[in-house]
C-alpha cells in the first residue's frame, strides 16, 4: 500500500514529464490532476497507517518527535534551506523503520504548517517528500552482525543517504514546482508540446539554478554534520525506547 | 473553529511578493522579458551548447516585458494570498483535537494533539537543560540537543504507558460498561516468577489480594517494587519486555495474555511520575481520558468526572490547565484519572517521592479512603512505595521485596529496610543519630558571621516573573559545615541555590573572598558547584564511562571522576565496575545516577557543593550512601549546601540547619 500510494503520487510529482503520455484533449487537465490526487494520496495512505500505527508507544513516539521535528524546523526557517529535521526525520527512519519515518514525516510538516500558519498547496508536496526521506532512512540494510559493533559505520551510511536525499528532495520538489515558478515564455519554461528531452534540459538548469548549488547544498552539508554530532546518542536514545521496527 | 490571527496572512503576503520577484529574475535570467516598447537594458546574448542548446541567457530587457512577467507570476501570488488568508482565518488545530477520540484518523489526530503539548514541554526543557550545561562548564548546542531529546523521549515513553493503561486502542473500544470482572479476587498470583533479560529476577510469588485492602509493596531501590506493581498493570508483560511464568490473575483475567489497555476500566494506573504521563490540556480533561479515549459521550465524561473529582475533593482543580498544579495537586489528579473507569485495582507507583509533608499526608488520606472508606466500593490498592513510615497507620499488609522472594507481612509487621552498611560515625541507621556534634548555634548567628566564613552571601535576591521568590537572603557558612535548608515546597530553596551557582541578579556572593559573579564558566566551577534536583539534565552522554571522560576533559580535575565515582559508591575496580562504566547513564538506579552527578560536579574539588533533594527516590541504603558522599565532600573540599524535605537525613548528615519560608530565611531555634 505504502509502496504503491508513492509510486502514484511520484507520478503525480513528475506531471510534467507525465503529460505527453496522455491523449491530447485530456492533457490541459493534468495538473489539476496531479495537485489534486497527492493530497487524496496523503488521506488515503493516512487512513491505512492509522489503523497499523495505532498503539501507545507509536503514537506517543509520533506527537513528541513531530514536536520536535516541527520546532527544529521552525526554528531553522530564518536560515533558509538549513533544515535540520532531516538528521531527526533518518534517524527516527533507521531505528523505527520506514513506515514510522514515513509517518514522521507527514507529521513533521503537518505541524510545523499548523504552527506556522503555513498550509498551501505546497503541503501536501512537502509531506511526501519528507515522508520518503524518512521511510528511505528505514529501507537501508541492517549492519550484519559482525559489524553492528562499529556505530560509525553505520552513521557513515546514514550520512551518505543524507546527502543524497537532500539533492533528491530539491530536485523532486523543484519538478512539480518549476512550470509554476518560472511561468510560460522563457527559454527553460515548460512546454506540454516539446520533446521531453528538452523538457528535461530545461529542467536540469532550472534546478541548478534554484537550489541544487545553494539551498540543497547547505541542507546536505547541515545534515552531514548533524548525523556525525548528535547520530550516535540520538540513535541510542532513541533504540533504548525498545519500538521494534515494523 | 473561526478565529483571526494575522500571522499566517502576513506570512503569505511576504511569499507571494517574493514568489513575484522571483519570477521576473527567473525571466530575465532566461531571457523572458523581452517585448515592444523601449528598451530599459541591453544585455549580451548567451547561447548555451549540449542538451541545453535550446536556452539562451539574458537579452535585452524591455518595461513592457518586465510587466508581463510580473502579471504572469499574479495567479500562483493570489493562490498564495488565499490560502494566508484561510490560515489566518480557520483553526485546523481544531479538527484534530475532535478527531483523537475517535474517528478513521485517531491515532495521527492523538499524535497531533500529543504534539502540540509537547511544545511547552520541550521548551522547559530547553530553559532546564541550558541551566544544566552552565552547571557543568560546558558550551554548544549539540551538548543541549542530546538530553532535551532524552528528556522527551522519556516523556513519550511515560505518555504511552499512562494512555495504554487507560485505554488507548483498547480491543472492545466501546467499554464504557465493561464487564467488571471478578470483583471479589482483584490479584491472585499463583507460583509467578518475574525476569527481563538482567541477572535480577522474582520468583515463587503467591499472593492473594482482596476488595477493600490497601497492601505496600517495599524493598530497596533496584530491588523490583516498581516491577512487581507493573505485573498487575500488564505494563511489565506488554510494555517493558518482561517475561512472566506461573500465572497472575487480575479480576480473573489472564495478565500474560490480557494487554493493559483492555483492562482499562478494571484497573486504574497511577505512574510514577505523573506530570510526564499528562496525556491533555485541562485537569478535567485529563481525568477524562480514559472515557473519552474508548469514544464516551461527552456528557457522560463530564458526570464521571464531576463524580470522581467530588470523592477526592479537587473539584476547584478542574478548569485549570495542566501545567498548573503544585506537586501534590498533580498526584491527586493522576488517581482521579486512574478512577474515572472506577477500577476494582488500583495500582500506585511512588506516590510521595516528590511531596512535600501536608501533601504527603493528604495523599496518604486518599488512598486510605479509597480502600477503606464505606461510602463508595471499596478499591483494592496497592502502592510501591519505600517511605513506609507514611504508610504505616493506613496499610493492611506489605509485600517486602528481599533478594529474589517476596515476603507478606501483616499489618503490624512493617518492614524497615537496614541500611547495608552504617554511616561512618556508626550511627544505627533507623534512629536520629547526628554524624558530628556541631556547635550550638542558629542560622541566624550563622549569618552573623564568626570568624571567616568561606561562603558569605550578602543581600541575595532572585525576581521570576513579577514573583520574589528569594528575597534579600544574606548567609556566611564556614569551611567543614554541611547545611540543611529545609522549609515547604515553593519556599524558594531551590532558586537560592541556583542563585549561588549561577548568580545574576541582585547581591552577592563571595566564596574564598571571590565574587563568584565575576568569575569565568571554568574558574567560577572550582568554587561552587550544583547538583540541580532533576541530575539527568546534567547527562549528557551514551555510556558512563564516557560520561565521566567528558567530565575530565572540559577542565583541570584532581582526580579522575570514574575514581571519585567509584568512590562514592564504595566500589573497587573490577569485572562489575567496568559493566557499570559501560551502561547508559540513563539506566543507572536513581542512587547511583545521583553518585555519578555528584561525582562529575565533586571532580575538580569545588569550595562550595550545592545538592538540592538528593534523598528524593532513594531507599535507605542509597541514602547512607549519598549522605557519606556528602560528608566526604564537606571534609575533603569545603562545604555542603543540602536543600531537603527529609527530616532523617537532614538530622543525621547536617551540622547546621537553616529554614526558608516564603523566599526568606526564618530563625531555627533547634540545632541538633
Amino acid at each position: 500500500m505504502l509502496g504503491a500510494g508513492s509510486l502514484l503520487a511520484a507520478a503525480a510529482f513528475a506531471w510534467p514529464f507525465a503529460v505527453s503520455a496522455v491523449p491530447a484533449d485530456a492533457q490541459a487537465a493534468v495538473p489539476f490532476v496531479a495537485f489534486a490526487l497527492v493530497p487524496a494520496l496523503i488521506v488515503a495512505l493516512a487512513l491505512t497507517l492509522d489503523r497499523e500505527m495505532y498503539t501507545a508507544k507509536t503514537v506517543a513516539l509520533l506527537g513528541v518527535l513531530s514536536a520536535i521535528g516541527a520546532a527544529v524546523r521552525i526554528a531553522g526557517t530564518g536560515v533558509g534551506g538549513v533544515e535540520a529535521v532531516f538528521v531527526l526525520l533518518i534517524l527516527a527512519g533507521r531505528a523505527y523503520g520506514a513506515r514510522f519515518g514515513f509517518l514522521l514525516g507527514l507529521l513533521t510538516i503537518a505541524v510545523s504548517s499548523l504552527l506556522w500558519g503555513g498550509f498551501g498547496p505546497w503541503t501536501p508536496f512537502q509531506m511526501f517528500a519528507c515522508a520518503w526521506v524518512g521511510a528511505g532512512a528505514g529501507l537501508l540494510p541492517r549492519m550484519r552482525p559482525g559489524l553492528a559493533r562499529r556505530p560509525r559505520l553505520e552513521i557513515a551510511l546514514l550520512v551518505g543517504y543524507g546527502i543524497a536525499a537532500s539533492y533528491l528532495f530539491g530536485l523532486v520538489m523543484n519538478l512539480w514546482f518549476w512550470p509554476f515558478a518560472v511561468g510560460g515564455g522563457t527559454d527553460i519554461s515548460y512546454s506540454a508540446d516539446a520533446a521531453p528531452g528538452q523538457n528535461l534540459a530545461s529542467f536540469a538548469l532550472y534546478s541548478l539554478v534554484t537550489s541544487t548549488l545553494t539551498w540543497d547544498t547547505v541542507r546536505a552539508v547541515t545534515t552531514a554534520v548533524g548525523l556525525v554530532l548528535v547520530g550516535p546518542a540520538v540513535l541510542a536514545a532513541l533504540r533504548r525506547a525498545k519500538l521494534s521496527p515494523r | 473553529m473561526f478565529r483571526l490571527h494575522p500571522g499566517p496572512l502576513q506570512a503569505a503576503v511576504v511569499l507571494a511578493v517574493g514568489f513575484v520577484l522571483l519570477r521576473v529574475v527567473y525571466r530575465v535570467l532566461f531571457g523572458g522579458v523581452g517585448g515592444p516598447g523601449p528598451v530599459v537594458v541591453e544585455l549580451p546574448q548567451l547561447r548555451l551548447a549540449g542538451p541545453f542548446s535550446h536556452v539562451t541567457l539574458l537579452g535585452e530587457i524591455t518595461a513592457v516585458g518586465l510587466g508581463n512577467a510580473a502579471l504572469s507570476a499574479l495567479p500562483v501570488a493570489a493562490v498564495i494570498l488565499i490560502f494566508g488568508l484561510l490560515n489566518a482565518v480557520i483553526d485546523v488545530r481544531r479538527f484534530f483535537a475532535r478527531g483523537a477520540g475517535r474517528g478513521p484518523l485517531r491515532a495521527i489526530s492523538r499524535s497531533l494533539v500529543i504534539a502540540w503539548g509537547t511544545f511547552p514541554a520541550l521548551l522547559d526543557s530547553v530553559r532546564r537543560v541550558r541551566v544544566a550545561r552552565q552547571l557543568r562548564g560546558e558550551r554548544g548546542a549539540a551538548a543541549l540537543l542530546v538530553p532535551v531529546f532524552e528528556q522527551t523521549i522519556e516523556r513519550a515513553l511515560a505518555l504511552a504507558a499512562s494512555m495504554e493503561t487507560r485505554g488507548l486502542a483498547a480491543g472492545h473500544p466501546l467499554a464504557i460498561h465493561p464487564f467488571p470482572g471478578d470483583v471479589a479476587h482483584p490479584v491472585t498470583m499463583t507460583d509467578a516468577s518475574l525476569t527481563f533479560d538482567g541477572p535480577w529476577r522474582l520468583e515463587g510469588l503467591s499472593i492473594k489480594l482482596t476488595p477493600g485492602t490497601l497492601t505496600v509493596i517495599a524493598g530497596p531501590t533496584g530491588s523490583g517494587k516498581s516491577s512487581l506493581l507493573h505485573s498487575l498493570s500488564g505494563l511489565f508483560q506488554h510494555f517493558h519486555e518482561g517475561s512472566q511464568g506461573g500465572r497472575i490473575e487480575v479480576a480473573g483475567v489472564d495478565r500474560q495474555l490480557t494487554p493493559p489497555r483492555d483492562t482499562a476500566t478494571v484497573v486504574g494506573v497511577v505512574s510514577q511520575n505523573v506530570r510526564l504521563a499528562f496525556a491533555a490540556e485541562t485537569v478535567h480533561d485529563e481525568i477524562g481520558f480514559a472515557l473519552a479515549v474508548r469514544g464516551a459521550a461527552s456528557a457522560l465524561v463530564h458526570e464521571r468526572v464531576l463524580e470522581v473529582a467530588a470523592r477526592l475533593a479537587i473539584e476547584y482543580l478542574l478548569a485549570r490547565p495542566i501545567e498548573a498544579l503544585s506537586a501534590g495537586e498533580a498526584t491527586l489528579v493522576a488517581i482521579a484519572a486512574a478512577l474515572v473507569g472506577r477500577p476494582t485495582l488500583l495500582l500506585v507507583d511512588e506516590p510521595l517521592a516528590d511531596l512535600d509533608d501536608a501533601a504527603r499526608e493528604r495523599v496518604c488520606g486518599v488512598l486510605d479512603g479509597l480502600a477503606h472508606g464505606t461510602r463508595e466500593a471499596p478499591v483494592c490498592v496497592v502502592v510501591a512505595e519505600h517511605n513506609t513510615a507514611e504508610f504505616a497507620r493506613v496499610a493492611d499488609a506489605w509485600l517486602d521485596i528481599q533478594g529474589s522472594r517476596v515476603l507478606v507481612r501483616t499489618a503490624d509487621d512493617r518492614p524497615t529496610t537496614p541500611a547495608a552498611r552504617p554511616l561512618p560515625s556508626g550511627g544505627e541507621s533507623e534512629s536520629v543519630v547526628p554524624l558530628r556534634q556541631p556547635p550550638l548555634r542558629t542560622a541566624i548567628e550563622t549569618a552573623a558571621g564568626l570568624g571567616q566564613p568561606l561562603v558569605d552571601i550578602r543581600g541575595l535576591s532572585v525576581q521570576l516573573g513579577a514573583q520574589t521568590v528569594v528575597d534579600d537572603v544574606s548567609l556566611g557558612i564556614r569551611s567543614g559545615e554541611i547545611v540543611a535548608l529545609r522549609g515547604p515546597n515553593g519556599a524558594g530553596k531551590s532558586s537560592l541555590l541556583q542563585a549561588m551557582a549561577l548568580p545574576s541578579g541582585p547581591g552577592t556572593v563571595l566564596i574564598a573572598g571571590q565574587d563568584v559573579q565575576s568569575l569565568t564558566r571554568r574558574t567560577r566551577r572550582h568554587l561552587v558547584a550544583l547538583v540541580p534536583e532533576n541530575v539527568d539534565d546534567l547527562l549528557f552522554s551514551t555510556t558512563v564511562r564516557e560520561e565521566c571522560r567528558r567530565a575530565d576533559r572540559t577542565r583541570r580535575v584532581t582526580t579522575p571522576t570514574i575514581q571519585v565515582f567509584a568512590r562514592l559508591l564504595g566500589r573497587e575496580a573490577g569485572p562489575t565496575l567496568a559493566a557499570l562504566l559501560d551502561r547508559h547513564p540513563r539506566d543507572l538506579s536513581a542512587g547511583e545516577r545521583l553518585c555519578l552527578v555528584i561525582a562529575i560536579q565533586l571532580a575538580v574539588a569545588p569550595a562550595l557543593l550545592l545538592v538540592d533533594e538528593p534523598t528524593r527516590g532513594l531507599d535507605p541504603q542509597a541514602r547512607t550512601l549519598v549522605g557519606a558522599a556528602l560528608t566526604r565532600a564537606a571534609d575533603s573540599t569545603g562545604a555542603v549546601i543540602v536543600a531537603t524535605h527529609d527530616h532523617d537525613f537532614a538530622a543525621r548528615v547536617a551540622t547546621t540547619t537553616i529554614r526558608m519560608e516564603a523566599a526568606r530565611i526564618v530563625p531555627v531555634l533547634v540545632s541538633h
